[in-house]
């Protein structure tokens, strides 16, 4: 296994070039677990835990190697309480956003944060930068858009985040726990309203007719709250597997997108 | 109630005599010693859950660079025996191999490797080609019952079966008056059946073990062990060696809860050291530890009670079906403890029926858990105890104060139930319950909280509650001893055959010591469990170190205290009776002796000769601990996430030797009895493999998934224990499933009887009762 470790952009930029099919390797939350418990062997890896530019947070733009810890510490509500539900205190402290996005988990902490405000994934690599929107970069379960030699730069929110947010996700026990289900809602002034949901479709859902539907009202009523319900249990997409079934999931992110909904209004 | 006399040392929150060492990482576990030449040991274990071996072919695996010895049931011993740690002759069935000709679950033992690398033994295991004839698997008790089954144990030399060409490990019975017609007669019956769930016990340190030979070439054996002396004689019997060639030394555990009473790892580092006269280790991965090491039994038990209109019980039946997986180690024993450990505490009834299977299937092995047999079983009880309350229109606390046993009483049950064969008759000889009762149900805000109404949002709150009884060893069956030698300083060496897992009981014995001799606990100095230096003790299971260990403890105390006593009379010129030890002197009508002194003149005289004893103890009876268990929870109705709001549990242990220590391990078993209740099951796929087999899926709770526990000790005082003890480590756990069901019944209406009582399954119940 041939590992490289970067202790500045240029020269992880450089490093993935040379080795464009390399596994990046941040926190290692994700992949020391496919290391250990999956035979997972990549033949190459850029660590990229040295490299300080990546961890920048500027205002709007969230560098790729910032700590869960920190966007848990941050003043965005909505990704510092999705940060908060990841793992223990340990995989927060090395985790980060750009790995969260890296793995593209559909059960992933911080997407439907990611997914609701519309955020951009910055990829740059020696050729140059693009700028992917979240569903243009996220394009399956654990698939992104990332190309080979390319790296996660990091996250580019939009000039304003609405500013009422809220996050919840639902597993058997609080902490250590994948999501069954996880829903972020935001809400603006002006009442517009979104909705993502993660772990209940391929990727993280945008629930729009829901968004659609409830940013028309300006004080939903309870017939309005249960129609919002209704329509976000309508628009997922969720399948069975070991830590559920289809028909909770899809029953669970009605009832939580509704209560998040009342906690943004309130 | 007997007053209880003050003590000094007893009652003292000591520090844990090992609690530096362990805070400040010593390598004092079996898995920190590394010895010259050490070989590392890799299992084979089945990736089918039912098979015959057609063959099996090491030659590659033996060719592989640095391996030295590869076992497989072709070059091992084919006696059958059982890996049950319980006295001699254990009342498990002999119906395992070291390494069978047929695997019977997914993670049997095929083959084991050694070589110089653990790296090198799992390449060269996995080179190992076997030829599987498979056969189906059983995978529920139903499937083991159907006509036709599969039969599990089909050999011709398995010994104490029951039935095995119908997968029937045991059957027990007990019966007392008619319970038919006591619930014909009763004015108010209620019925429940629960299901419960394969649970593991997670100790922090996995199963580990090192063997290797003395300059004399006797075996050693350093294990993580509960049972030390029964690891000596199991494994001298299966390497046919006498059993004095044979040393097993347990240094510090990092928790047991049960799955260490088993000899599950010691044979094989030991005949592979036999085998190359090197140093073996071997010890479970995380994934080992789950499916080849030992679970709880998963039971179905159906409970029948009868009672009159004014709630006094006039009949309890229990049926219980047992799954004891593909081996039967502690499978009789734990049934029988699901009848003796519940129905003496309701000891008013006139008519009470146990019946008990055991059967095998295809699943991991169950074995000695934590509660033994009483969790099962008191889920069961407690729960129909709380619908008979409801039926009756009677709180439930009162009806367990009219109907629970007290001081002086007896129950048949104890005579009928015993470990797997007739108990033994005990008149209980101390019980607080009516305090624990009253009192915690008091602090608890037990009658202002059941008053109020859960409410009509998406949050319901309510409050459940339980009793409990436990035991404190096995009546005529345990037996520790323990032998205290005077040193020259005055300080003491007090030489202990029990275990301490972790629990704290090194650090409660030397207290009992120190209490009787009149020192600081700082002047005993604890070795303990090293067959060679160490008196027999049985071992740590049943909740007996304290009561039964502890009580060997203070005898040998005694006598050396005598023997102090009789030195000091002749010194003093004074009768030994009218004589004492305090703080480490003995007063004289004229002048005092200290210890020191005493210690030095037993080596070089005047006089010279040790002072030293040793006391055997066999308990005549197993005084029950008792507890009364309060829950409250929140239900959410529309994502069925049950939170544990509050819990107390309020606790006759006896004096608690250690108060901190006391309260630890309750506090610990209440945790452990939340996850059971709530989140722990070890789910199986159809073909029977495991499918969460690490501590990432497998769900035990952790600190922010707890509740606020408050732990009351209420007074009582053993006249039969070690300075009015009794045990306390079990118990705790019995608490949640009961309490919790209960006070979901209280908040919503609907009872829970299938744990873990996942947000799913609960929402599932929710819609079915329209709530």
């Amino acid at each position: 296994m041939d590992i490289t470790l970067p202790r500045d952009l240029e020269a992880a930029l450089a490093a993935a070039a040379a080795a464009p099919d390399a596994t990046i390797l941040a926190g290692g939350t994700d992949l020391m677990v496919g290391v250990n418990y999956h035979g997972v062997r990549p033949s190459a890896v850029v660590a990229i835990r040295r490299v300080a530019e990546l961890q920048e947070w500027e205002d709007r733009f969230i560098g790729a190697g910032v700590t869960y810890r920190r966007l848990e510490a941050g003043p965005i509500p909505g990704l510092a309480q999705a940060a908060r539900t990841v793992g223990s205190p340990q995989i927060r402290s090395a985790g980060t956003i750009g790995g969260n996005l890296g793995t593209a988990s559909p059960a992933g902490d911080t997407l439907p944060f990611l997914a609701a405000v519309d955020a951009s994934v910055v990829l740059r690599s020696t050729a140059g930068e693009r700028v992917l929107r979240w569903d243009e970069f996220i394009t399956g379960p654990k698939r992104n858009a990332r190309g080979p030699g390319e790296l996660i730069i990091g996250v580019r929110f939009p000039d304003r985040l609405p500013r009422r947010q809220a996050f919840a996700k639902i597993g058997v026990r609080s902490a250590m726990v994948i999501a069954i289900a996880s829903c972020c809602v935001t809400r603006d002034e002006d009442g517009t309203t979104r909705v993502a949901l993660g772990s209940v479709g391929p990727t993280p859902i945008r629930a729009r007719r829901a968004e659609e539907m409830i940013s028309a009202e300006s004080r939903p009523t309870e017939a309005t709250l249960t129609e919002f319900s209704r329509l976000v249990a309508d628009e997922v997409r969720p399948i069975t597997d070991h830590r559920s079934t289809a028909e909770y999931r899809r029953y669970a992110s009605g009832v939580m997108a509704r209560r998040l909904l009342e906690r943004v209004l309130s | 109630m007997a007053e209880s006399p003050k003590f000094t040392v007893v009652g003292v929150s000591e520090r844990k005599v090992d609690g530096r060492a362990l805070v400040t990482g010593k390598p004092v576990f079996a898995g920190d010693v590394e010895l010259p030449g050490m070989l590392h040991v890799a299992l084979l274990t089945s990736p089918v859950a039912h098979a015959r071996i057609r063959s099996i072919d090491t030659a590659a695996a033996e060719a592989h660079p640095g391996v030295a010895c590869v076992l497989t049931h072709h070059n091992t011993p084919a006696m059958r025996y059982t890996t049950a740690g319980q006295g001699a002759p254990e009342p498990s069935p002999y119906d395992t191999r070291m390494f069978d000709t047929k695997v019977r679950f997914v993670g049997d033992r095929v083959a084991a490797v050694a070589a110089d690398t653990l790296s090198a033994a799992r390449e060269a295991a996995a080179l190992i080609a076997i030829d599987f004839e498979e056969l189906t698997p059983v995978l529920s008790i139903d499937a083991a019952l159907a006509t036709g089954a599969p039969v599990i144990h089909d050999e011709d030399d398995c010994l104490d079966v029951w039935d095995a060409p119908h997968n029937v490990v045991s059957v027990i019975g007990a019966k007392v008056g008619d319970v038919a017609a006591g619930l014909a007669e009763s004015a108010v019956t209620a019925e429940t059946t629960i299901e419960t769930q394969y649970a593991q016990h997670a100790p922090l340190e996995p199963h580990v073990v090192l063997s290797h030979l003395d300059p004399d070439g006797r075996l050693v054996i350093l294990a993580s062990t509960q049972v030390p002396f029964h690891v000596r004689r199991i494994v001298a019997r299966l390497l046919d060696l006498p059993i004095h060639r044979v040393r097993v030394i347990k240094p510090r555990l990092g928790g047991g809860f049960g799955v260490k009473q088993e000899v599950l790892l010691e044979d094989v580092a030991a005949l592979v050291t036999l085998r190359t006269g090197r140093p073996a280790r071997l010890e479970y991965t995380r994934e080992q530890e789950f499916v080849s090491a030992r679970t709880r039994h998963p039971m179905r038990i159906r409970v029948r009670l009868g009672a009159g209109a004014d709630g006094m019980l006039q009949a309890i039946g229990m049926d219980a079906i047992s799954n004891t997986g593909a081996y039967g180690a502690h499978g009789l024993t734990v049934l029988s403890n699901t009848g003796s450990k519940t129905l003496p505490l309701y000891n008013k009834a006139p008519h009470l029926a146990f019946d008990g299977r055991v059967v095998y299937t295809t699943l991991p092995v169950a074995g000695a858990y934590r509660g033994y047999g009483g969790t099962q079983g008191s889920f069961a009880l407690e729960t129909a105890m709380d619908d008979l309350a409801e039926r009756l229109g009677i709180d439930p606390v009162e009806l367990r104060l009219r109907n629970h046993i007290r001081t002086g009483e007896t129950s048949p049950i104890f005579e009928e139930l015993g470990e797997g064969r007739k108990g033994t008759p005990q008149v209980i000889t101390s019980c607080a319950l009516e305090e624990c009762l009253r009192r915690g149900a008091e602090r608890f805000g037990w009658a202002e909280r059941r008053a109020r109404t859960p409410g009509a949002g998406a949050l319901r709150r309510g409050v459940g509650m339980s009793a409990h009884m436990q035991g404190s060893g096995i009546a005529l069956v345990d037996m520790a001893s323990a032998t205290i030698s005077m040193n020259d300083d005055g300080s003491f060496t007090l030489f202990t055959g029990s275990t301490d897992l972790g629990t704290g009981s090194d650090t409660v014995l030397a207290q009992i010591a120190a209490e009787v001799l009149g020192v600081g606990v700082e002047a005993i100095v604890v070795v303990a469990a090293d067959t060679d230096l160490t008196p027999f003790d049985t071992g740590a299971y049943a909740s007996s170190t304290t009561y039964v260990s502890g009580k060997a403890v203070e005898l040998a105390a005694m006598r050396v205290r005598d023997q102090i006593l009789a030195v000091a009379g002749r010194i003093l010129e004074s009768d030994p009776t009218g004589l004492g030890i305090v703080e480490g002197h003995i007063e004289g009508p004229q002048r005092s002796v200290s210890l020191a002194d005493i210690g030095k003149r037993s080596y070089y005289g005047p006089d010279p000769a040790q002072i030293a004893a040793t006391a055997s103890f066999v308990p005549e009876s197993s005084p029950p601990p008792f507890m009364a268990a309060f829950a409250e929870v929140e239900v959410d109705v529309e994502t069925g996430l049950i939170r544990v709001t509050d819990f107390l549990a309020a606790v006759d242990c006896g004096t608690p030797i250690n108060p901190i220590m006391t309260e630890g391990q309750v506090e610990g078993a209440i945790a452990n009895g939340i996850g059971y209740a709530l989140t722990e099951e070890m789910q199986f796929t159809v073909r029977g493999r495991n499918r969460n087999p690490d501590l990432a899926r497998y769900k035990i709770p952790g600190a922010v998934d707890l509740p606020p526990m408050t732990v009351m000790l209420i007074d009582s005082y053993e006249p039969t224990g070690p300075m009015g003890a009794k045990s306390v480590a079990e118990i705790g756990i019995n608490g949640p499933l009961p309490a919790i069901a209960n006070a979901v019944y209280h908040a919503v209406g609907i009872r829970l009887t299938r744990p873990p009582f996942t947000p799913e399954k609960v929402w599932r119940r929710l819609r079915e009762a329209g709530v």
